[in-house]
Order: structure tokens, then sequence, then C-alpha cells
């Protein structure tokens, strides 16, 4: 059975279990709300972004590619290719939420994201399925608050700071930065090497296919090193 | 209108993901090669999404200006090298982006 009332405490420390989540991932939602304000599209389509697809660098790639132009199509399957690992962490928690309540799924099931899943298994893992709700409801709760309202933030000030300050600039950077902290793992670092050089070389790709292409080198390159090694 | 729309396909589509494995984990059972893919995906879009990114900086400033989008990117690469913190990209590469735009001549 669910029974938050019950599990007042265990809401809480799921929430507070998040609370050093934040530090990474608030910057991450100001970056895209930055872009999101920079980008050809509405303010409130790429703030959108947050409680629809819920998933920043799926969130990313889409305010990018829509910025660029690229064909709907192309955005949409780029932006579902990014967030296939969902379907793992579907089946991660699918095991502790066998006999709950279909509200419950439901709900539940819509804030799966890296972090929350992290949180939630590690409370399953020492709380057990009953007291494990609570505890994975109250981390969700307070990512998708923080995640929503950094996003808003990042919006209403890349809307308003001077263009001398090259806000645009600051989503390549964020998207560097966490390539390179990537390249310690070989398959990860051949995953971030052909997917770049592809990228670069499919620049004037019709569609901005480009993207899609490179994810899929880069992924057969990575696939490729794990199998050898 | 375009924008709208595949905005929320994205959104279901995301959403469907979510639900997919709670609904049918009884029934089917994931390949391990996509389990091993999914952990290659978000580092490969993040590079692919750079590169073009900076590339397409790059492309509208000339030669000349250019310059300063790539100096601010070989400054993110070495800081996040050198502390292991992803964060130091932004941190070290917009103060670098300013100065070489600041001296580079327009």
């Amino acid at each position: 059975m669910i029974s938050l009332r019950a599990d007042r405490s265990d809401f809480a420390a799921g929430a507070r279990a998040m609370v050093p989540w934040l530090a990474g991932i608030v910057p991450f939602g100001l970056v895209i709300g930055v872009s999101a304000a920079q980008a050809d599209v509405p303010t409130l389509a790429g703030w959108l972004t947050g409680p629809l697809i819920y998933a920043g660098s799926s969130q990313l790639a889409t305010i990018g590619m829509l910025d660029a132009g690229a064909a709907p199509v192309i955005v949409v399957a780029s932006a579902l290719i990014i967030n296939i690992r969902l379907i793992f962490y579907s089946a991660t928690m699918a095991r502790y939420w066998r006999d709950t309540p279909r509200w419950w799924r439901l709900v539940a099931a819509y804030l799966i994201v890296d972090p929350s899943v992290a949180v939630g298994l590690d409370g399953y893992q020492r709380l057990g399925r009953g007291r494990g709700h609570a505890h994975y409801l109250g981390g969700a709760v307070v990512l998708w608050v923080s995640w929503l309202a950094a996003i808003a933030a990042g919006a209403m000030a890349g809307a308003s700071w001077p263009a001398w300050l090259h806000l645009e600039f600051v989503i390549p950077l964020y998207l560097a930065g966490q390539a390179t902290a990537k390249l310690t793992k070989p398959a990860q670092r051949r995953a971030i090497l052909a997917a770049a050089t592809v990228a670069l070389l499919a620049l004037s790709a019709p569609l901005q296919l480009g993207t899609a292409l490179a994810i899929a080198a880069g992924v057969t390159a990575g696939l490729t090193a794990e199998v050898r090694r | 209108m375009s924008t709208w729309i595949v905005i929320v396909a994205a959104g279901l589509g995301s959403y469907l993901f979510r639900l997919s494995m709670i609904i049918l984990t009884s029934r089917i059972r994931m390949p391990s090669y996509l389990e091993r893919a999914s952990g290659l995906v978000a580092p490969a879009a993040f590079a692919a999404l750079a590169a073009a990114g900076v590339a397409g900086a790059c492309s509208s400033l000339g030669i000349t200006g250019a310059a300063a989008p790539l100096a601010a990117v070989a400054a993110a690469v070495i800081a996040v090298l050198r502390t292991g913190s992803p964060q130091a990209a932004i941190l070290a590469g917009m103060p670098a982006l300013w100065v070489a735009t600041a001296l580079l001549p327009s």
C-alpha cells in the first residue's frame, strides 16, 4: 500500500538525500534556461521541455536543434535516442512497483530520471519496498521542483543579460566540459571522439542530420571498444 | 507551431519510455548490448552537440573572430582535465572568451 501520511519521515529523508545532487543539477537547469532564452524558439516552449521531456541532455538537444532549424522528425528522434536510458530505469524500478496502484505507477514513472532513480534505489535497498515509495517520492519531488525553478531562473537571466557576455556560448562550453570529464573511460573516450569527429564532418548535412549521425557513430565506436576489451 | 508539437511529441515519447518496462517487465527482457549502448549515448550526444555548437559559432565569426571561441574551448578543456570537474568548463571558458574577444581586433 502507498501510505504517504504514515511515511512522512521517509519522504523527508528522500528529499534530504536529493539535496547533494542539486549542486550539479541546478547549474545544468540554469544553462538550459539560458539556452531557451537565447535560442530562436519561444522561451515558454523552451521552459516546457522541463515538465514535458524532463531529462536535461535531451532537453538541451531539442532546444539546440530547434534553434538550428532541424526537421521536426529529426529533433524528436534525437531527443528519444538520448532518452533510451529511461527504458532501463523503467525496468529497474518496475520490480519495486509491481503491486502498487495504477495512479502511483503513472505518477512515479513520470518522475523517473537519473538522480531520482539513484536516490530512490538507495531508499528501496535500505528501507524495503513499503517505506521506499515515500523515500523515492520525497527525492523525486524536490528534484522536479528545483529543476523547473532553475530552468525558469536561467530563462529570465538569459533574456536580460547583455550581448557582450555571449551567453549563447555557455551551452557548447557546458557540453564540452561534460564530454571532457568522461574521457577517462576507454569506451566513452572512443564514443566522444567519434561523435565529435562525425559531427564536424557532417556539419552541412541536410535537416541537421549530423547530430543524430554523430550520436550513432559515437555509440557504435564505444561498443566496439567494449567488445575488443 | 511545429516547435510546440516537437516538444510535446518528445515529451510524450519520453513518458512512454518511462512507463514501458513498468507495464511490460514480465514479458520482455532487454538485450545486454542495448544496456551498454545506453551508457554511451549521453557522452556521444554531448560531444556531438559541443562540436557542432563550437563550429557553428566559429563559422559565423571568420578566421580572426573564431580564435576567441576556440581559446575558450581550449581553456575549458584544460580546466576540466586539470580539476576533473565538468563545471570548470564554464568557469574557465567564459572569462577566456571575454578576454580573447576584447583583445582580438574586431
